[in-house]
């Protein structure tokens, strides 16, 4: 058995195939332990090694980032990748100022959301992308990178081809076969010579996550999964020692949908294509869970929706998922106003004239949120979402009304700041909670390209899933024989489609186009393929 | 407002004072950091307040377009519009008019200009420009001034700086009739160039209306004069300006300016460059800029500054990591633009803990080598002091 240091409990009753309650945490080796992540719940997204648009005192703030992913592609800019060098026990938190008492952090070679036509791996290496261009990444050189930043869980390296077409069943088996030999090859233990001691291969105390890979072939995915709880035997076996498979050395698996997505045509598929696509993805995963054991933990990236998180968690069991169409959301002008279970369309709050709900689409469905770069929002001086109330409204918190806490709607001004000389004077002796920020204000930083426009939407958006996954986990804990029935309510109350993201888009291409680029160009480049058909 | 003069240093004319207005007490001398368009760029008002700063600037050019008057009205003014609960400065747009916009005429009733957005002729008066500032609600408004490029020679000089003076008196008619003059304080602005016959006059003429204007700003200068002339200027008018009045140098923001103004008698300035160069990358240290774009950067996992208290400092963001992001990250420009409102912060705290103890000369000669280092300080510099 290898040292894992991950503890993920489930805890209900489950069937392999249906919603579950979970806890994650970690006991680190140097005695310091994390928070626990409630699951179902969400990984946030970085970019370059920190969430965009939020500075650190803000990541502080927002309660709702607790478990990150840190792509290392960004860091192949220079040999040896600057985190490698950073001193310290926990080198990747410190460098990226991650406390570790606050935050777990995932290690990925590539950025899941980046789905740009990549040039070929090969048996040899991975490609991976950096500013100065492509980086081919060897297995030995992934495994030195995770053994020295020491994250709290690291993906395997896997075989996945980033091109606009149909894989071969040759292609796919190829990728079977390397993404395997690749994670028996990261789960060796760390070699004598490396920690350098006399005494024998250590296991490397790295939590591994895998790609669970097949593509959109279910017989390749159940074959893959297969191979990885197949005894090893002779030499394979002494490769991994301890271990006798593959699994036992895998804390947990990822389902990776942008390859798939990218991978399939969707001119021939009928309509409603997400309905489909989010029940053929669902058979997928399912294809590649039945041979695993249910009790690891079940990560699935790139949803393109709450509608599409939900069906997961009911229909294959997954525990956590990434938060980037959120943040996305964020970076053109969208404020999320949703929650789980579905608001009631008859709630004052929903009806409130000084704070007008999302727009009502022509299929009666609610928008998710607010499309702030809208005239309309030009004279609302109001806070960000009607579902939530903010930290300083007068209407007492009921089981029904929950407030915002992200620093937009709860903003607040601290008791502590500083002071330069004897003559300042100090104006708080305690922390003072402030109005919300507005529609009105965000609309004019939003048309004025100010950056403090998305990181205020980041950190509100990032609330709004965090309200979304605890509504989750809250209808599995006290009503789970109900869970089908919000989730259905849910897909009627909140339009699916993705008119209010193609509206907000073109209004922020025309402004960005009035101005210089920069990060955002880039951005938008990378994930343009998941949000345009 | 309330204006009392707390220390007073021997050997040069920089004092030390409170400022009391309407959001509260700021005191002085102090940098105050840009928020153009009713925001400092990348961070929100609680992160500026949290570093220490209770005076910012908006610029009413930028927020008469966008957002305009009828919003800013309805949100119940500029502090309210962008969360900010302390003091706020608006200049008068008067600079803007003449660098912004493609079409600037300027007669006798005001400044004819053509809106950068739909080319529609827009005419701003004295009066006019009083009423914006109004419904913004900045604690400190700034009188619509003519403005001629330092640069500038002949006539015009002189024409502009008599304008300056009669829409001045315009200015006061129209804020005194509005009943705003408890709550928010109107500055007149000293013009005449660079011409010593000129600036005197124009002081002579302001000094008259003491009474009816809570203080008074240096204008007409950073237009690229050079530094000698521009410490005379400012000498002369602070020489001559009363000493109850808060005296305020526009578009400074170096360091080695501002503690030259402070000597001369200067209590604030604003200007972009701190928060502009943080964008770009420069942080400010007491040990000069530093690049951090620079590949020398790469692997240095020390601070910026060590012993810098601001939030990128003290948790411990290393130099490396920001070169990593720097102009590839808005986090990179947030965090390095909190980091140089505190020094600059810091740096004028410093000058005002040096004035109050009697060592502000020793400050500056002590800042300076540290901020020089091995190149030394410039001449004019050093001749701005002395005059000081």
């Amino acid at each position: 058995m290898s040292a894992c240091t991950l503890a993920f409990t489930l805890q209900n009753d489950f069937a392999q195939f249906a919603p579950r309650l979970g806890t994650l945490s970690l006991q680190r080796l140097d005695g310091t332990s994390t928070p626990e992540i409630q699951t179902p719940g969400f990984i946030t997204a970085s970019s370059r090694g920190v969430v965009p648009h939020l500075s650190r005192d803000h990541v502080k703030m927002t309660n709702a980032i607790r478990l990150t992913n840190i792509p290392f592609e960004s860091f192949l800019e220079r040999t040896p990748p600057v985190p490698t060098l950073q001193p310290g026990l926990k080198p990747l938190h410190a460098f990226l100022g991650f406390p570790t008492w606050q935050h777990i952090l995932s290690l990925s070679l590539r950025d899941p959301f980046d789905g740009r036509e990549m040039p070929a791996n090969n048996k040899l290496y991975v490609s991976a992308n950096c500013i100065r261009g492509v980086r081919k990444v060897t297995p030995a050189d992934w495994r030195n990178y995770a053994i020295a930043c020491k994250p709290d869980l690291v993906v395997a390296l896997s075989d996945v081809p980033y091109t606009n077409q149909l894989h071969s069943q040759k292609r796919t088996t190829k990728g079977i076969e390397r993404s395997t030999g690749w994670l028996a090859d990261f789960l060796r233990p760390v070699a004598a010579s490396l920690t350098g001691e006399e005494e024998e291969a250590k296991p490397h105390h790295l939590n591994v996550l895998v790609n669970l890979v097949g593509g959109t072939d279910a017989r390749a995915r159940t074959l893959f999964s297969q191979g990885l709880i197949e005894t090893l035997h002779g030499r394979e076996q002494e490769q991994v020692q301890p271990i006798h498979t593959l699994d036992e050395g895998v804390s947990g698996y990822i389902f990776d949908f942008l390859p798939l997505r990218l991978s399939l045509d969707t001119k021939s598929m009928t309509e409603p294509k997400q309905a489909i696509e989010t029940d053929m993805f669902a058979e997928l995963a399912r294809a590649s869970l039945a041979p695993l054991p249910q009790n690891k933990v079940r990560i699935a990236y790139s949803t393109t929706s709450p509608h599409e998180i939900l069906r997961f968690v009911q229909d294959v069991g997954v525990d956590l998922f990434d938060s980037h169409w959120a943040q996305r959301a964020a970076n053109i002008g969208i404020a999320l106003d949703f929650r789980f279970p579905a608001i009631p369309d008859d709630m004052p709050i929903w009806n409130d004239e000084h704070c007008p709900c999302p727009q009502l689409r022509s299929n009666g469905k609610w928008d998710l949120g607010h499309n702030l770069f809208s005239e309309k929002y030009a004279h609302q001086h109001t806070r960000l979402a009607s579902s939530f109330l903010n930290g300083t409204s007068p209407e007492t918190q009921t089981e029904d009304s929950h407030v915002c806490p992200c620093g937009a709607c709860s903003p607040s001004s601290l008791s502590i700041y500083l002071t330069h000389s004897s003559a300042d004077a100090r104006y708080l002796e305690t922390e003072v909670p402030q109005r919300p920020y507005t529609r009105s204000y965000l609309h004019h930083l939003l048309h004025t390209h100010e950056m403090s426009s998305h990181t205020l939407l980041v950190m509100h958006n990032l609330s709004v899933m965090d309200a979304f996954f605890a509504g989750i986990r809250q209808v599995l804990k006290s009503s789970p024989a109900s869970f089908l029935r919000e989730l259905d309510r849910f897909a009627q109350t909140y339009d699916e489609s993705t008119e209010l993201f193609d509206e907000a888009e073109k209004l922020w291409a025309k402004i960005e186009s009035e101005r210089g680029k920069g990060r955002l160009a880039r951005e938008k480049q990378s994930s343009g393929q998941v949000t345009t058909e | 407002m309330q204006f009392e003069i707390v220390a007073k240093c021997p050997t040069t004319k920089a004092r030390v004072s409170r400022l009391k207005l309407s959001h509260g007490t700021t005191a002085l001398p102090t940098f105050m950091p840009v928020a153009t368009q009713a925001a400092i760029k990348g961070l929100t008002s609680q992160q500026v307040e949290a570093l220490g700063i209770n005076l910012i600037l908006n610029n009413t050019y930028h927020l008469n377009l966008r957002p305009g008057m009828k919003i800013v009205k309805e949100a119940g003014g500029a502090h309210k519009f962008q969360g900010w609960n302390h003091n706020l400065l608006t200049d008068s747009g008067g600079f803007q008019l003449v660098s912004l916009s493609k079409f600037t005429k300027i007669t006798e009733e005001g400044a004819l200009f053509s809106s950068p957005f739909d080319g529609e002729l827009t005419m701003l008066t004295p009066e006019e420009c009083m009423s914006i500032q109004h419904t913004i609600g900045a604690d400190i408004i700034m009188q619509l001034d003519d403005v001629v490029s330092s640069l500038t020679t002949g006539p015009r000089v002189g024409e502009a700086m008599w304008r300056t003076i009669r829409w001045l008196d315009r200015c006061i008619e129209t804020h005194e009739k509005s009943g705003k003059t408890e709550t928010q304080n109107l500055f007149a602005i000293v013009q005449g160039g660079l011409d010593p016959d000129l600036r005197d006059q124009c002081l002579d003429e302001m000094i008259k209306r003491k009474d009816r204007v809570a203080g008074y700003a240096i204008g007409g200068l950073s237009g690229g004069e050079e530094k000698d002339i521009f410490w005379r200027v400012i000498k002369q008018c602070t020489d001559k300006l009363p000493e109850d009045r808060p005296r305020y140098s526009m578009g400074i923001g170096f360091a080695e300016d501002l503690l030259v103004c402070v000597a001369l008698g200067v209590d604030m300035a604003d200007c972009v460059f701190p928060t502009r160069t943080a964008r770009f990358g420069v942080a400010l240290t007491f040990n000069g800029p530093l690049n951090l774009k620079s590949s020398k950067y790469a692997t240095d996992f020390g601070p910026i500054e060590k012993g810098c208290p601001c939030p990128t400092c003290s948790d411990g963001q290393s130099r490396a990591m920001l070169n990593h992001i720097v102009t590839l990250e808005t986090a990179a420009a947030h965090a390095i633009t909190q980091h140089n409102l505190v020094f600059q912060a810091r740096v004028m705290g410093g000058v005002r803990n040096a004035i109050i103890a009697g060592t502000f000369p020793q400050y500056l000669k002590t800042f300076f080598a540290q901020y020089f280092g091995n190149e030394g300080y410039p001449e004019c510099t050093r001749t701005g002091c002395k005059m000081g």
